[in-house]
């Protein structure tokens, strides 16, 4: 029997663990700071905030509804982040995604109820993939930063998205920018009526299941995750860097893209201008709280969604503000990143309790972040 | 500097050491790699603190904190990998940091004049306009230099200075040190290299495992083997060969390779073959043309021309191609190019390997528990010392490290085997026994390629030595048939009669 | 569209205010980068700018004490980008998307929080269009010149300055040096973090500098995301002037065409497409591999001790 202690890939898991819970718990104190300026009391407005969002049924649909389209968009970031790209570009493959599923969803007729849904979703993956594809193009053959290309491209995207449905696309007589409302057919099952919740949900957990499948047990999953570590050694093991770059990175677009199609085909049932509240950035903090672990993202997604949901229910009657979560969001972020950080506080913090984080400087270093 | 100690987690640095270096002399500190030498001296200079211990300069204690505290008393260190700016000129690394001028404005005119004062007063031969990237390495060196004696040193460290410098280049940096020394310079060398040392040398200190060995010895009456043994320890086989019991047809045949870079041919028509059962070795100082002739026989690059055959059949095509075919390779730098240290050691065992149907099946998928049989296997057979095969290989000695690497290779029986720098950073027992893995790899019928900097080891085990310059063989000789001067000559390009007729067309 | 001078002077006016925020966001990254720090968080720290710039002008009622609110306030949120990236050697993409988020993330909730407002800041003192009669007598250049506020020429004062710095001066070759690489500098003395800081700290403040003058200096109140994407344009700017103020500034006159075509198209095409030409042009400079010129061969390096 081999030593729990000995395996490597044990090892830095327990300690992305650790990482993330304290970096959460940071960010969660330090939210209570900001819920103090609002002039509430901290403690009761987190209460409150789990109490419905755990504690109701509406409140539990609607975190597990925020949370669907955030396990896509980490899971598109933490899976390009397996080769070390950084894939800024989420919030426009997640709108590339809802234009094409909602074009499938109002235009195309005559398919039955699941596979019109699967088309749409189908769709979305295309869309989002291309977009992604002509980022990582640029990267490997021309040398350009992804992230820059990613970033112009949202811009270029929302506009253009944004034009289509004001424009061309425009049903007559609609208010904001929107496209044609998508057939019954392609309408997503509400598995709570009067929710948000939908079959989607099912959608991304399973895409979670496949991607944490083809990294650990295909040979496509291994050199991903050769190349992310060591470029090098990848191109003298005779892997084909730029098929693994290309690839990788179309997936990540295209999983983003079926957030998209999540949002058209279960919420809204037709493309609306800006219906992305910050889904697409918001994934980044996810894919770090989950410490890039396919599985994880579902989870951190998850306890996100709780949040998300608690705090826009309770901003109907209090004036608590709904950015708090994004703020934490982003606080979250900062702390998985700079382990080195967390543990310079919980030292300050800390001082007579025995220290998880002393086990950590002697375990393997493997924080790449 | 009195009884220094020096802990690290983990490990004893320095234990109890004392050192002294007297005014206008230069000594040669030696030791195995390990053995502290670079340690005692990181702490002369400040880099790092003594865990206990004081220094005295000039009969005065002294605490260092940092590098510039240092400096300002007049002990200045060259490092082994230079400190310089490309981009800038010689100047500009010169004065980069203490730049002359009384304001806050560089002034360039003094710089400049100040510059080539030391230029002169020395003879060190530099252009100080020209940019620090156009200079050859001797010249880089001399930079340096220039640089610690424009702030004044007079205590001079200098670590491993003739690594990289070829037998022409070390002989000027040595006339340079005796001019410094004549000047009222006191210098101190880090070394490994025997012969150097007793030819530079006014008195040797020898270091072992963190302990002072022998602070006085005098290099005209010592002998290398002695040298040797007080680093090593023990009796050392400095030369042993094993000659080829077999060589048989040729295995590999390389013709017309031409590899151009930059617009440069780094590698300029160059053939040769090697043969079943034996071992080829490539001598050369780094940066003639290695890197580019293992990675287009690798198929890593794909050269401007090149005809290479294994057995007959051509090989093309993409490293991946090249694996197939049957050539291994031990990449010349094993953390950047053979491993993944994140990964495990089993993982890091079928690198290069993963796709073959053992390991791999038609779908894609890995064949665990396969692989981890092979992993355990591969670990007995070739005494990798690791907690386990899911262990890190960050966690893992250079040694072991490397070992993981000959494992992965070896085993797969390969035709053909590409080996550049086996044993570089590697302990002497892990040496031995990947020397030995290698003989009985030839012995078995598979053609190597050894491309390595160290003249000893080539020297040691190649059946056939070529020796290459400037992407061209400039000689082939039969081990023992060309002295070790007369081979630093060819690997500087000198004229040597007996060139002619050996010359490998 | 008449085509007469007219045009062509409100043209080149429009191309000269609009490169202003992009001169100073890309000057801010000349200083980052040539200090060894990666410019990614120079949209962050604009927004900033443009926030606290409207804060302070709120507060004081003097539009320059708003612009010194807005540089100080980038320079502190640059400060978590030198935190992050230089003490605890976190990846400098991730840590400057870190600022960027956390700006889009502080402002509505300040906007929130100050003002009872979401969206937009109520409406503030702001610097004047100047009506300097010497300026405007100048032939040729005194119409197009005479329309920019004081802030652009103090953005181009400041570009001389910096390159003065940067090539002339004893700090600026150190600087320089730690770009290049970070272990020669430790080695003679430099205190590489402390130039590193440094760097991000003027990157901070010029690019606060390029916020406050989108808020303050050509409009008088703060908008949600008002920097839209000026300051990833400044990253490309930077690597396509080659890493230096002269070269920033041409770009940025380059990339400021572009956006002031905008005004001009506004008229003829859906406004959604035009809003899009400043980033399909860039896209298209980074296509054509204008913009990754190699930088200091030391960016991104720590030196460990």
């Amino acid at each position: 029997m081999v030593k729990k202690t000995d395996n490597a890939g044990k090892i830095k898991m327990r300690s992305s663990f650790i990482n993330s819970a304290v970096a959460l718990i940071i960010s969660l104190i330090l939210g209570m700071v900001i819920i103090g300026i609002s002039g509430y009391s901290p403690i009761e407005s987190y209460m409150a905030i789990f109490g419905v969002s755990l504690g109701t049924v509406k409140g539990f649909a609607l975190s597990l509804s925020q949370a669907t389209p955030l396990i896509f968009t980490g899971l598109a970031f933490a899976f390009a982040y397996k080769v070390k790209m950084i894939n800024t570009g989420a919030e426009g493959q997640l709108y590339a995604g809802a234009m094409a599923a909602a074009l499938v969803g109002a235009y195309i007729t005559n398919l039955p109820s699941g596979i019109h849904a699967f088309a749409g979703f189908a769709a979305a993956f295309i869309a989002g993939g291309l977009v992604a594809l002509f980022v990582a193009l640029c990267k490997v053959y021309l040398n350009a930063n992804e992230i820059i290309v990613s970033l112009m491209l949202n811009q270029i995207i929302i506009f253009f998205t944004s034009y289509l449905a004001n424009g061309p696309l425009k049903p007559p007589g609609s208010g904001v920018g929107q496209t044609k409302m998508i057939e019954d057919t392609a309408k997503l099952t509400k598995l709570i009526p009067q929710t948000q919740l939908t079959t989607a949900i099912f959608v991304a957990i399973l895409t979670a299941c496949l991607l944490a499948y083809l990294l650990e047990k295909t040979v496509f999953g291994y050199e991903i995750k050769v190349t992310g570590h060591n470029l090098k050694a990848s191109n003298v093991a005779g892997i084909n860097v730029s098929k693994t770059y290309l690839v990788t990175f179309a997936l990540s677009g295209a999983i983003a893209g079926l957030g998209g199609a999540a949002m058209v085909l279960g919420v809204n049932y037709r493309f609306v201008e800006g219906f992305s509240s910050g889904y697409g950035f918001g994934g980044i903090s996810i894919a770090a709280l989950a410490a890039y672990n396919p599985i994880g993202v579902i989870f951190s997604a998850f306890l996100i969604g709780i949040l998300r949901s608690g705090t826009i229910t309770l901003n109907r009657t209090t004036s608590i503000p709904v950015e708090l979560v994004d703020i934490i969001q982003v606080l979250v972020l900062i702390f998985v990143a700079a382990p080195d950080l967390i543990k310079a506080i919980t030292k300050q913090v800390k001082k007579v309790k025995p220290k998880s984080s002393r086990e950590e400087h002697m375990e393997v270093k493997t924080h790449d972040i | 500097m009195e009884n220094i100690s020096k802990i690290y987690p983990g490990t004893v640095a320095l234990k109890g050491v004392d050192f002294t270096l007297n005014k206008q002399e230069i000594v040669s500190l030696l030791g195995e790699n390990g053995a502290g030498k670079t340690t005692l001296m990181k702490i002369l200079y400040g880099m790092t603190a003594p865990s206990s211990g004081r220094i005295f300069y000039n009969g005065e204690p002294v605490k260092f904190k940092r590098p510039i505290d240092a400096i300002e008393k007049g002990i200045c260190m060259v490092h082994q990998h230079f400190m310089l700016v490309p981009a800038f000129t010689v100047i500009e690394n010169i004065i980069a940091g203490s730049e002359p001028g009384s304001n806050i404005f560089l002034d360039k005119k003094k710089a400049r004049q100040e510059v080539i004062d030391l230029i002169s007063k020395f003879n060190f031969n530099v252009d100080p306009d020209i940019k620090v990237e156009k200079l050859s390495v001797g010249e880089q060196q001399r930079v340096e230099i220039l640089k610690v004696l424009y702030r004044k040193a007079d205590v001079i460290i200098l670590d491993e200075p003739t690594a990289v410098l070829t037998p022409h280049e070390v002989d000027d940096l040595f006339a340079v040190l005796r001019r410094l020394k004549d000047d009222g310079k006191s210098i101190i060398i880090i070394t490994h290299k025997l012969k150097e040392t007793k030819e530079i040398a006014d008195r040797v200190v020898v270091l072992r495992d963190g302990n002072l060995i022998n602070d006085n010895v005098d290099p005209k009456k010592v002998s290398t083997k002695e040298l040797s043994e007080m680093m090593v320890g023990r009796e050392v086989n400095l030369q042993a060969r094993r000659p080829a019991k077999h060589i048989g047809d040729v295995c590999v045949k390389v013709e017309n390779l031409t590899i151009e870079e930059d617009g440069k041919e780094k590698v300029k028509n160059v053939s040769f073959d090697i043969h079943h059962g034996e071992i080829l070795g490539i001598a050369g100082i780094e940066g003639n043309g290695q890197t580019q002739i293992i990675e287009a026989l690798t198929g890593i690059r794909k050269p401007k021309s090149m005809r290479l055959t294994l057995d007959g059949k051509e090989i093309t095509g993409k490293s991946s191609d090249f694996l197939k075919a049957g050539i291994g390779h031990v990449p010349e730098d094993r953390l950047s190019m053979g491993l993944v240290k994140e990964m495990s050691v089993m993982d890091n065992m079928i690198l290069g390997y993963h796709r073959e149907s053992e390991f791999c099946n038609k779908k894609g998928l890995l064949l665990k528990k396969q692989i981890s049989q092979y992993a355990e296997k591969l670990k007995t057979d070739f005494l990798v010392k690791a907690s386990s095969i899911y262990s890190a290989v960050s966690s893992l000695s250079g040694g072991n490290q490397q070992k993981i690497i000959i494992s992965r290779v070896f085993s797969r029986e390969p035709k053909a085997i590409i080996v550049a720098h086996p044993t570089r950073g590697v302990d002497i027992g892990a040496s031995e026994y990947i020397h030995k893995q290698l003989i009985e790899l030839r012995d078995r019928g598979a053609a190597v390629l050894l491309i390595s900097a160290d003249l000893d080891e080539v020297r040691a085990l190649s059946d056939r030595i070529l020796v290459l310059y400037e992407g061209e063989i400039v000689s082939e000789s039969m081990p023992g048939e060309l002295s070790e001067i007369e081979m630093g000559l060819l690997m500087t390009g000198g004229n040597y009669m007996v060139e002619e007729g050996r010359h490998h067309g | 569209m008449t085509f007469n001078t007219e045009v062509i002077y409100s043209i080149i006016s429009s191309t000269l205010r609009s490169s202003v925020p992009l001169i100073l966001a890309a000057l801010g990254g000349c200083f980052s980068v040539r200090a060894g720090v990666s410019d990614l968080g120079l949209e962050g720290m604009m927004l900033a700018g443009s926030f606290f710039s409207v804060l302070g002008s709120y507060i004081t009622g003097n539009a320059w004490l708003g612009l010194l609110f807005g540089v100080l306030f980038g320079a502190i949120f640059s400060m978590l980008h030198a935190i992050m990236h230089v003490t605890y050697k976190v990846n400098a993409s991730i840590s400057g998307m870190c600022v960027n988020l956390l700006a889009t993330a502080v402002t509505p909730l300040l906007l929130n929080e100050i003002y009872g407002m979401s969206g937009k800041s109520p409406i503030v003192e702001a610097f004047k269009k100047p009506n300097w009669q010497w300026i405007n007598s100048i032939p040729v250049i005194g119409k197009i010149l005479g329309a920019q506020n004081i802030l652009f020429f103090l953005a181009i004062l400041l570009v001389i300055v910096s390159w003065i710095f940067m090539y002339k001066t004893k700090i600026g070759l150190r600087m320089r040096m730690v770009s290049e690489n970070p272990h020669a500098a430790s080695t003679v003395g430099l205190n590489v973090t402390a130039y590193k800081y440094f760097g991000v700290a003027m990157s901070g403040c010029l690019a606060g500098f390029a916020g406050a003058y989108l808020s303050i200096g050509q409009m008088n109140l703060f908008v949600e995301e008002m920097t839209a994407g000026r300051g990833y344009i400044a990253v490309v700017i930077n690597a396509f002037g080659k890493y230096n103020p002269l070269g920033v500034l041409g770009g940025s006159i380059f990339f400021g065409f572009f956006d002031a075509l905008q005004t001009i198209f506004q008229n003829i095409f859906p406004s959604q497409l035009v809003m899009m030409t400043p980033y399909v042009f860039t896209l298209l400079v980074i296509a054509l591999g204008l913009g990754g010129s190699r930088g200091p061969a030391g960016v991104g390096k720590h030196i460990d001790n």
